[in-house]
């Protein structure tokens, strides 16, 4: 449930559609190129949709992992290392996940070790009008998705197929 | 970008001498495979290549023992391939994960008639291979939780928790977005071409020539049906392989020439 008094969570937001490997691929890509690229080439190398790859670069930017400015790319210092880092790389960015919705709601529901399922999530960020999805059902849906793929990556959280329920590890 | 020397090609794995296969529809024959020989040697990736429909995952198939063919052998380490075995695997395009079992019990489900191993080994196994593939902690996870990056990763990690000598791999990137395909092509690579595994040859099947160019050591290109070896390319490219060079760009073309 939402706590009354906690900061709204007004920017971080975690776009519905991105994945932890396309993230990866765009910085190492990025760093390929000498760590600063402009989008169009950037597009070009990866191959990628310009509108699939402007969802990736939020994520990647919100993740601390690069910055634009003016149709330019640039990997961060925490974008350098990550580049380099030849392993569990999502791990390296937990903290920054850890302020990031839906993880920082789940991972507040779960504080106790409680398990959780994606609808107590979806419920509770409804609750202050953060939403991925305006049908229940897909939001839901959306923020399960979101949660198996970047909490256990991340090293957040854990997940049972069968019970449908994530625990903060 | 520091240059790893192409890998030491030695002794032969699998050689596939004079396959032919024809089917019969309405008793008129119906020529799929004419003559088809090639070989992969130790630690080489040989990517197959030809038009749509030429009877490139035909080939594969009867490479993995599961398809019969008209005429011709299969021999891997030369032993004759008759039927499925152990040493020989298959990762598939479309993944072919069972949705109701998860990432692990998928995986356990490829070692389910290796009666030589335990209980605990099997698992021992499994886990051991969602680790190599990057999915340790999706073991509760099912398929259609997974995006399709990852459930290509599980099918690699079932194919690779049964020590095969041999993999095959029908278009193991055709289904996946360019960004996530990007870096699974490489994690592959590394993973699949590398001491630590017992796999001793990759063949795969693509009809991505820059994907070809980029990962495999040779490449066989197919003819229109019936299919016979329109002509093979040695890649000597060094590795990590750039994309966007001239160098890579002729390889390329190269095969292109030979699929036009």
């Amino acid at each position: 449930m939402f706590e009354p008094g906690r900061p709204l969570p007004i920017a971080l937001i975690m776009p519905g559609n991105v994945r932890a490997g396309q993230v990866i691929s765009l910085v190492e890509v990025t760093g390929g190129l000498g760590a600063k690229v402009d989008v169009p080439r950037l597009a070009d190398e990866l191959g990628a949709d310009i509108a699939v790859l402007l969802g990736v670069l939020d994520a990647a930017e919100m993740l601390g992992l690069v910055k634009s400015e003016k149709g330019v790319v640039y990997l961060t210092e925490l974008g350098l290392k990550f580049q380099k880092a030849s392993k569990n790389k999502v791990r390296m960015l937990k903290e920054r996940l850890a302020s990031i919705e839906p993880f920082r709601t789940a991972l507040d529901l779960s504080s106790k070790g409680r398990p959780i399922t994606a609808g107590q999530v979806a419920d509770s960020l409804s609750e202050i009008g953060i939403k991925w999805h305006y049908q229940p059902d897909l939001n839901e849906a959306l923020i399960k998705t979101l949660l198996v793929h970047w909490t256990i990556y991340g090293g957040l959280m854990s997940y049972d197929g069968k019970t449908g329920k994530f625990q903060k590890l | 970008m520091s240059e790893v020397p192409s890998q030491i090609h030695g002794g032969k794995i699998i050689s596939v001498d004079n396959i032919s296969l024809v089917y019969y529809k309405e008793k008129e024959p119906l020529p799929v495979l004419a003559d088809v020989s090639l070989t992969a040697g130790k630690d080489q990736l040989v990517a197959i290549t030809g038009p749509s429909g030429c009877g490139k995952s035909t080939l594969l198939r009867i490479m993995a023992g599961l398809t019969k063919a008209t005429s011709g052998t299969v021999k891997v380490l030369d032993s004759e391939v008759t039927g499925p075995r152990a040493d020989i695997t298959m990762v598939f395009q479309n993944f072919v994960l069972l949705p109701w079992r998860t990432s692990l019990e998928n995986v356990l489900f490829g070692l389910s008639s290796r009666t030589d191993l335990t209980e605990g080994q099997k698992l021992d196994k499994a886990k051991k291979a969602l680790e190599e593939t990057g999915l340790m902690g999706f073991e509760n996870v099912y398929p259609g939780e997974l995006s399709g990056g990852m459930k290509q990763r599980v099918g690699v990690a079932r194919a690779l928790a049964t020590d095969p000598e041999v993999m095959l791999m029908d278009e193991p990137f055709s289904s996946l977005d360019d960004l996530t395909a990007e870096r699974l092509r490489r994690e592959i690579h590394e993973l699949l071409i590398n001491p630590s595994t017992s796999v001793k040859t990759v063949i795969m099947v693509s009809h991505n020539v820059e994907e070809i160019i980029e990962l495999a050591d040779k490449a066989i290109v197919l003819s229109q049906r019936p299919a016979h070896v329109a002509g093979e390319v040695k890649i000597d490219l060094p590795r990590p392989r750039n994309k966007k060079s001239e160098e890579f760009f002729k390889w390329v073309d190269k095969v292109y020439s030979l699929l036009s």
